[in-house]
């Protein structure tokens, strides 16, 4: 009671409020820049963050995160590149609606699952930071590496009707994932003396060249109506009473992979929601709609990696443990203030996590007006004529991708993942498991060799574990699930095809 | 905004100096021969060498007389930083912060520009490194720690592959002669997690990055890796009183692009000590867990290049590089 009461009490006396609806509207416009991630959108803020008090300044920094994990949403809808490693799931479907002129629709279904996960996630932190934070240790080496292994079996699913052309399309992402300093020894290996590659090739740089730049060449090289405007709705729809029934099973799938996967350090929002996406079609009522411009696949994701990113404060909170880049960020937001987080910093000063907690609550509310405020314009802003459109994208990519290290080699990256997205789209190969097993590649490496170098080269290490044994069990079980489901579906395509001839 | 962004970063960084810096007193203060000086980090903001210069540069002004700015070149652990850094001129206004991490980039990979691109300035701190463990496990002393890896295979971790920290784990490993795996991750934070369930006996790490699990008392220091004693550590021996003679000196401190001005070297040696002794910084500093460490510019000279040797000779040793 006594807790609520503070928290009341700070909402007028603090900045909390100004600063959470700041940092919600900051962080949608860095998460949807596409090439910014959110921990970048956060860090830029750091500075400013020096001479406010810590509450305020706490509030801000994790408002920006919540909203930038939001706002990469945006750009996988409108212009099929996600603006963070997370939502690209969510452009499967969110693209296929934009194509059908629902542009605004799938907006309003992204919106409404995020609040629904962002809600969840923060009540998870708020009332069972205790028991979660002892889940999180539970995570070993050999866990990890079969977690990555439960992750890739996803790419089925995500194939596009084509597992042949999604599993090379998965070795280009693991091949890319071996660039950089090798996670055992140290050394820089396929880096070539190139001093930029010793820290790997950013995914977020990959995923911007082969979604948008690829696109951009791929409209150059096809004959298009260059004046035309794909469609005319240019407000934000919120999704009616009966698309949240339809999705509501889809959140509770996102937020319950989400909670899960967020407790992890390091395991991350783009696990939680390429997995819902998946399970999300597994559960539906209507499967055959993915890839089509399902609802469900839109909710899913986006559901999934908000309420990953709230819940992901629970390792931090409870160890001072961080999960993620944008988790660090934020422990570097708590230690310019001379404040260390975890067990003894909450007991010591419980007004500090109340008011965190407030900032997160009051910035989920300003998380749909905010929305509302920059998303009609930006649905106007693409549906420009082509041209225009194609023009704009190329500056923003570029200049998006350039201004993360001011390095030139960053845009070369960007160019060559871009003519790599093309030469796919030429091949008809499914990009998404490019994106998955770039993020899960360096973990599924790392993870096996230091889970060897503990027990010296012995295998069975990883049945000694029982969290890795049942992740090994459901990757078998939704390999094979989906491998006949794919079956199934193309059986009944032929079987249609011929009752039609 | 995009463009902005980074405009908007510098000024940020130039209010958040101004706010820092205070009343000073400007007849006290040390002349120098420019008006701003650039520190370079390889960290990102709120890193480590960031928050280290960030919090200088405060006192700095009190004490120098010119404006600090810090500016942050990432990617490559170091790389980058050190390449930037050869392009700039050696004449006082433009320094890298360093730590053992630009010695081990360097010798770890092949690069256009390394540590020798650059010329120590000064050093000003250690940063205490500390084994610990657990705070239910077993072991009370190194020893314990020694037995148990001798009797069966034990698995020890350090936060990065290409650190400082790894390598003292291997040495550790040799002089006691035992059978123990060095687990590597990325970041502390892993490891801590690793630590914490019983993965890892022990691991090393800074004493500034245990701060939090020490207060709550997840976690036990068993040595310390200093010469002496630490005096936030009361009753936590050092390596050496524990018979193992394995000391760590991780330092931070400053370097210039190679050729510094006399003129600049002299203004900083006469200004560190000063800074080291203002009473606010050095509560602060204690607080963090740093040890001084005041080496002027002759002595970081010869004590960064022969601690560069060291490294490479031990990287070789212990086969994480190949002769060349």
């Amino acid at each position: 009671m006594d807790a609520i009461l503070t928290s009341i009490e700070m909402l007028g006396t603090t900045l909390i409020v100004p600063m959470a609806i700041l940092g919600m509207v900051w962080g949608i416009f860095g998460g949807a820049l596409p090439g910014i991630s959110p921990a970048i959108t956060m860090a830029l803020l750091l500075p400013f963050t020096y001479t406010m008090d810590p509450i305020p300044a706490l509030v801000l920094l994790t408002s920006t995160y919540v909203g930038a994990e939001y706002g990469g949403s945006i750009p996988a809808i409108l212009i099929r590149t996600p603006g963070t490693n997370a939502s690209a799931a969510t452009m499967i479907d969110g693209y296929e609606m934009k194509k059908q002129g629902r542009a605004g629709e799938a907006l309003g279904i992204s919106l409404q699952a995020s609040s629904v996960g962002n809600f969840v996630g923060i009540f998870c932190v708020i009332l069972f930071t205790a028991p979660l934070s002892q889940l999180a240790l539970a995570f070993k080496p050999t866990t990890y590496f079969a977690l990555g292994i439960l992750g890739l079996s996803v790419i089925v699913s995500v194939s596009e009707g084509s597992i042949f052309k999604g599993i090379i399309a998965a070795l280009i992402g693991l091949m890319i994932a071996t660039i950089g300093t090798d996670p055992v020894t140290g050394v820089g290996r396929f880096t070539y003396g190139n001093a930029d590659l010793l820290t790997g090739v950013p995914i977020i740089l990959v995923m911007v060249g082969l979604f948008a730049v690829g696109e951009i060449l791929e409209q150059i090289a096809t004959k298009t109506d260059w004046s035309t405007v794909s469609d005319h709705v240019t407000r934000l729809k919120w999704p009616s009473w009966q698309v949240q029934k339809d999705t509501a099973k889809s959140n509770l799938i996102g937020s319950v992979i989400g909670v899960f996967c967020g407790i992890m350090p390091g395991a991350g929002g783009t696990v939680a929601s390429f997995m819902s996406y998946s399970e999300a079609r597994r559960f539906s009522k209507t499967p055959e709609k993915f890839g089509k411009g399902s609802e469900e696949g839109v909710a899913a994701p986006e559901c999934a990696n908000n309420a990953d990113a709230g819940v992901g404060l629970i390792p931090l909170l409870s160890f001072g443990i961080p999960a993620s880049n944008s988790t660090s960020v934020l422990l570097g937001g708590f230690l310019i203030h001379g404040l260390v987080p975890g067990p003894v910093l909450f007991n010591k000063d419980p007004t500090l996590l109340y008011g965190l907690f407030t900032g997160l609550l009051v910035a989920s509310v300003a998380l749909i007006p905010a929305a509302y405020m920059t998303l009609s314009a930006s649905i106007w802003l693409v549906n420009r004529p082509k041209r225009y459109l194609f023009a704009f994208i190329a500056a923003l990519v570029f200049s998006g991708a350039y201004s993360i290290n001011n390095s030139a080699f960053d845009l070369g990256l960007v160019l060559a993942a871009g003519i790599l997205g093309f030469g796919m789209r030429f091949f008809g190969m499914p990009m998404l498991p490019i994106i998955l097993s770039l993020v899960l590649g360096y973990m599924i490496e790392a993870n096996y060799r230091r889970s060897l170098v503990i027990s010296g080269g012995d295998n069975a290490i990883f049945l000694e574990d029982p969290i890795a044994v049942a992740f090994f069990i459901l990757s078998a079980l939704f390999l094979a699930g989906s491998l006949v489901r794919e079956f199934r579906e193309r059986r009944g395509n032929k079987v249609k095809a011929g009752a039609a001839a | 905004m995009l463009v902005s962004k980074r405009s908007l970063l510098c000024a940020g960084l130039a209010a958040a100096a101004l706010v820092a810096v205070g009343s000073a007193n400007a007849q006290d203060k040390i002349a120098y021969p420019h008006k701003v000086v650039t520190l370079v980090t390889h960290s990102s903001a709120g890193g480590g060498s960031d928050v280290f210069l960030r919090d200088m540069t405060g006192y700095l002004k009190k004490i120098i007389d010119a404006d600090f700015v810090v500016e942050n070149v990432t990617g490559g652990s170091g790389a980058k930083a050190m390449a930037h850094m050869a392009k700039q001129k050696p004449d006082g206004s433009v320094f890298y912060a360093t730590t053992p991490t630009y010695i081990y980039t360097s010798h770890m990979s092949e690069l256009s520009a390394d540590y020798t691109a650059l010329e120590p300035l000064v050093n000003v701190f250690y940063d205490p490194e500390v084994i610990y463990t657990r705070a239910d496990a077993p072991f009370k002393t190194l020893a314990d720690v020694v037995a148990k890896a001798k009797s069966e295979r034990s698995a020890w971790g350090a936060a990065n592959p290409g650190s400082l920290e790894r390598v003292t784990l291997e040495k550790l490993k040799k002089l006691t002669g035992v059978n123990a795996a060095i687990v590597t991750s990325e970041g502390g934070g892993e490891t801590m997690v690793n630590v914490l369930n019983g993965t890892l006996d022990i691991a090393i790490g800074e004493l500034q990055e245990l701060r939090s699990q020490l207060e709550g008392k997840q976690v036990r220091v068993l040595a310390v890796l200093s010469e002496k004693p630490l005096p936030q550590l009361v009753g936590v021996p050092t390596a050496k009183e524990g018979g193992v003679d394995l000391v760590v000196q991780k330092f931070r401190g400053l370097a210039s692009p190679k050729g510094l001005s006399a003129e600049a070297a002299k203004a900083w040696d006469a200004a560190i000590p000063r800074l080291l002794a203002d009473p606010e910084y050095k509560a602060k500093y204690e607080a963090a867990g740093l040890v001084p460490a005041f080496m002027p510019h002759s002595e970081a000279v010869t004590f960064t290049s022969k601690f560069a040797d060291e490294q490479k000779a031990i990287l070789t040793e212990v086969g994480i590089t190949k002769k060349k």
